[in-house]
């Protein structure tokens, strides 16, 4: 890391300015305006940025979650849990939870199977003499299916609304190409497909940056491994699940937990792609709910406490992901 | 980190860091004590120039909606304002956030001096409406022309932000709600513009034979379907159709003019006379296949339509609008009454640094000269009463707008719970569905009736009681 170098040396300049009864081991330290400066500045600083910025907001919508505050007034009455179960009574807020719940399901083992596949096929797909070496045109690939990641999320989002419009969009446009009925079908707008579409567009824009990453771990492997699972006859789809897999759980782990969390928000593609909630509310997510909420019906009690729910949800969901990968390494043999 | 000392060091700063921690939000909570608002502001001397006594060298803090208007027109005013009082002057910040801008502000107790509370993200009134001035003082006084203002004004336009008898909000901007359609496409196509559904219907059938849509819609803006219905509504079944929906009672959504008008759309839906996909549609997309490719031949919609769209409109268009539907000959007001409601509501917190200044810069936006600016650029009327020429300034939708309003008179209404109570994206979910024929009449009226029963039985929801 970067930051090392300073920090590392400051113990030396310590030394110079400090007394010569300088510590061995723990003896008591004396405090010299450079070791003072040095933890305000790398200590002291990002400690109280974080505290005031990130720490105390957390604290506030905790408390907050527990009054009846307008969010416009500067009033407010102490109701003790009342938002959490006028929460559970809320159609709104269950159907916002269970789409939150279905996205976090779905959208992360999709993504990764699909980044998994392609990494695997860059990195070891290609033929099977010679040094280990993906498909041809492997690296012309690897760039391409980046370029998603590089657009922003909400770009992402206003470009495929266009692609899914009814009456003048590329798809539509395409399959009336292709001899199809598809003159007003409306991607964005028929219960039963709106929510896998919103699903495809939140993969599609995630699959290049997690390959990306998963390529950066199979590297890791020292070549011998593949070589020698080669030698011992192993197929391609054999030498992905048992022996890359395996290797890199630990990437996918990480890999998982990040798009559990994208998926239990996706504020920004519903806003994008289905602004109200999508038909019959198949996409609404709580975010949207919370600014609903918080801000155009003056309930900002009430969004708080939307938001203390989704903390306590996201944490859940890390430590049920921690879990089932402990059992998954556990299964494999790889646990260390 | 040196690694044999860090974890003492570690330890001592988290006990530092822990002191930091208990110790600003106990600051930040005094601070907020502190504050929350003696307001008012230094004040001059009320004379007949200046009825709410500005005092000289103020600098009034106006926060505009930057929407469709744009904020020209309240520097308009300013101008004017910076001449009348010494020293003076309007700082006019431009805001299509207003709720999520202007909230640390009402709890900090420094509320700008005026504010225009308008767009997606404006504060549902219901909130502040207790921390908002009363503006009856203005339109008591004279404008700058020396007639009193409340004389110049169209009738009604108190009435949507006066809450429980205390007007808070003054909406600038009159709205006329119509049903629009190209004139030169109906003379074209020997088609007369209906007034009631029947005729509508017949249209429909019409268009049909000519390879096109009645109606047309967009996802954001299905409701505008929910706004046709109830106003046809209200045209047959009068005050007391209108004071139910209101007033939340329980039924509302079944009262007889409501069901016969839903019916009515069900059966323009079911005969393919709506223009399916509207429910994945962006609705501006939508209202230009309207204006653009002119596939649909009627759009239901306020009178900002014409400005919203003056990029998207074909060529020779003569947008036109027409009174909305009627459901008989002997409904409680004639075909020609329309809803007209006043939009762009201004306010004036009580807390504000200069609520003189804020109510001087609406004194002085409600005078002819500026409200007649305010029409020759945005091609809209505004609540002062003649301030369009004949010839609309060249829009036909602006001419049609004044013939509405002085064909209907004194028959015009409007209603309120939607905007009050901040019901649209719940209605927004189930219009949708019904525009796209998903549902029937009954499955709308029960997802609205419980739309408005779980606001009508939220106790923490403060109820506005209409008359």
């Amino acid at each position: 890391m970067s930051v090392a170098g300073p920090v590392g040396s400051a113990p030396a300049a310590l030394g110079r300015a400090g007394a010569p009864s300088r510590g061995r081991g723990r003896g008591v330290r004396r405090w010299t305006v450079d070791r003072i400066s040095l933890f305000v500045v790398f200590l002291g600083l990002p400690l109280a940025l974080f505290l005031v910025f990130v720490i105390w907001p957390f604290l506030q919508a905790a408390f907050y979650s527990l009054t009846d505050w307008t969010g416009l007034e500067a009033n407010y009455n102490l109701i003790g849990v009342g938002n959490f179960v006028k929460e559970f009574q809320d159609q709104n807020f269950t159907i916002a939870l269970r789409n939150n719940l279905i996205f976090a399901l779905v959208i992360p083992i999709v993504t990764i199977v699909i980044a998994l596949a392609f990494a695997s096929l860059i990195t070891i797909g290609g033929p099977s003499r010679g040094p280990m070496r993906g498909i041809a045109g492997s690296s012309f690939y690897r760039v391409v299916s980046f370029f998603p990641y590089v657009i922003p999320a909400i770009v992402i989002g206003l470009i495929w609304a266009q692609i899914f419009d009814p009456s003048s969009g590329l798809l539509n446009q395409a399959l009336i190409g292709l001899g199809l009925p598809y003159q007003a079908f409306a991607w964005l707008g028929e219960p039963a497909v709106t929510r896998w579409c919103l699903m495809f567009v939140v993969v599609w824009g995630f699959v290049g940056f997690y390959m990306v990453l998963f390529i950066a771990g199979i590297k890791g492997v020292p070549a011998e491994t593949y070589e020698a699972a080669r030698i011992d006859g192993c197929g391609r789809f054999r030498m992905a699940t048992r022996v890359t897999l395996p290797l890199i759980v630990e990437n996918v782990q990480t890999a998982y937990i990040y798009l559990g969390i994208t998926a239990l928000d996706l504020f920004v593609y519903t806003q994008a792609l289905t602004p109200n909630g999508g038909p019959e509310n198949t996409t609404l997510v709580i975010p949207q709910l919370i600014l609903r909420y918080a801000f155009l019906q003056g309930q900002a009690g009430y969004a708080s406490a939307m938001g203390v729910t989704m903390a306590v949800v996201t944490l859940g969901y890390a430590g049920l992901v921690f879990l089932l990968f402990r059992l998954i390494r556990r299964a494999l043999g790889s646990e260390r | 980190m040196a690694p044999e000392n860090s974890s003492l060091d570690r330890r001592n700063f988290l006990r530092a860091a822990g002191t930091l921690a208990v110790g600003i939000p106990l600051g930040v909570t005094l601070a907020s004590c502190a504050s929350g608002g003696t307001g008012g502001g230094a004040t001059g001397t009320k004379t007949k120039n200046n009825p709410f006594g500005v005092a000289d060298s103020t600098t009034v803090d106006a926060v505009i909606f930057n929407g469709g208007y744009g904020v020209d027109y309240v520097s308009f005013a300013g101008s004017i304002f910076a001449k009348q009082h010494s020293g003076s002057k309007v700082k006019v910040s431009p805001s299509t956030q207003i709720a999520s801008e202007l909230q640390p502000r009402f709890v900090g107790g420094n509320p700008p001096d005026l504010i225009d509370n308008s767009g997606a993200q404006a504060i549902g009134f219901n909130s502040i409406r207790k921390q908002l001035e009363d503006l009856t003082e203005v339109i008591n006084a004279d404008n700058l022309e020396g007639t009193k203002i409340a004389d110049t004004l169209y009738a009604g336009v108190t009435e949507p932000g006066t809450y429980d008898g205390k007007f808070v909000a003054l909406n600038y901007v009159l709205t006329v709600y119509g049903v629009w359609y190209s004139a030169s496409l109906f003379e074209k196509n020997g088609w007369t513009p209906p007034t009631t559904w029947d005729e509508a219907l017949e249209l429909g059938a019409q268009a049909k034979s000519a390879g096109k849509y009645l109606f047309v819609w967009g996802k954001e803006a299905a409701t505008y379907y929910q706004t046709l219905a109830v106003d046809s509504a209200i045209k047959e079944g009068g005050q007391e159709l209108r004071l139910a929906l209101d007033n939340l009672k329980s039924g509302c959504w079944s009262q007889e003019p409501l069901q016969k008008v839903f019916t009515a759309m069900k059966k323009a839906i079911d005969s393919g006379y709506v223009k399916p996909g509207g429910a994945g549609t962006q609705f501006t997309a939508a209202q230009a296949q309207w204006s653009l490719d002119q596939q649909a031949l009627l759009y239901p919609s306020g009178s900002w339509i014409e400005n919203e769209m003056k990029k998207q409109t074909a060529d020779g268009f003569q947008m036109t609008g027409i009174p909305e539907l009627s459901l008989s000959d002997n409904g409680k007001y004639p075909k020609t009454a329309i809803r007209s409601a006043a939009g762009e509501p201004f306010c004036v917190p009580s807390s504000a640094k200069s609520s003189a200044g804020g109510k001087e810069l609406l004194r002085i936006m409600l005078s002819k000269e500026a409200a007649t600016n305010f029409a020759k650029t945005k091609l809209a009327p505004t609540i002062v009463k003649d301030t369009v020429p004949a010839d609309g300034f060249g829009s036909t939708a602006l001419v049609s707008q004044a013939k509405m309003l002085s064909d209907a008179g004194k028959d015009t209404f409007t209603f309120n719970f939607v905007d009050t109570y901040g019901m649209n994206q719940d209605q927004l979910v189930l219009w949708n569905t019904f525009l796209s024929g998903g549902s029937s009449v009954a499955q709308l009226t029960d997802g609205l009736q419980q739309i408005t029963d779980k606001i009508a039985n939220d106790d923490s929801i403060k109820k506005v009681t209409y008359k």
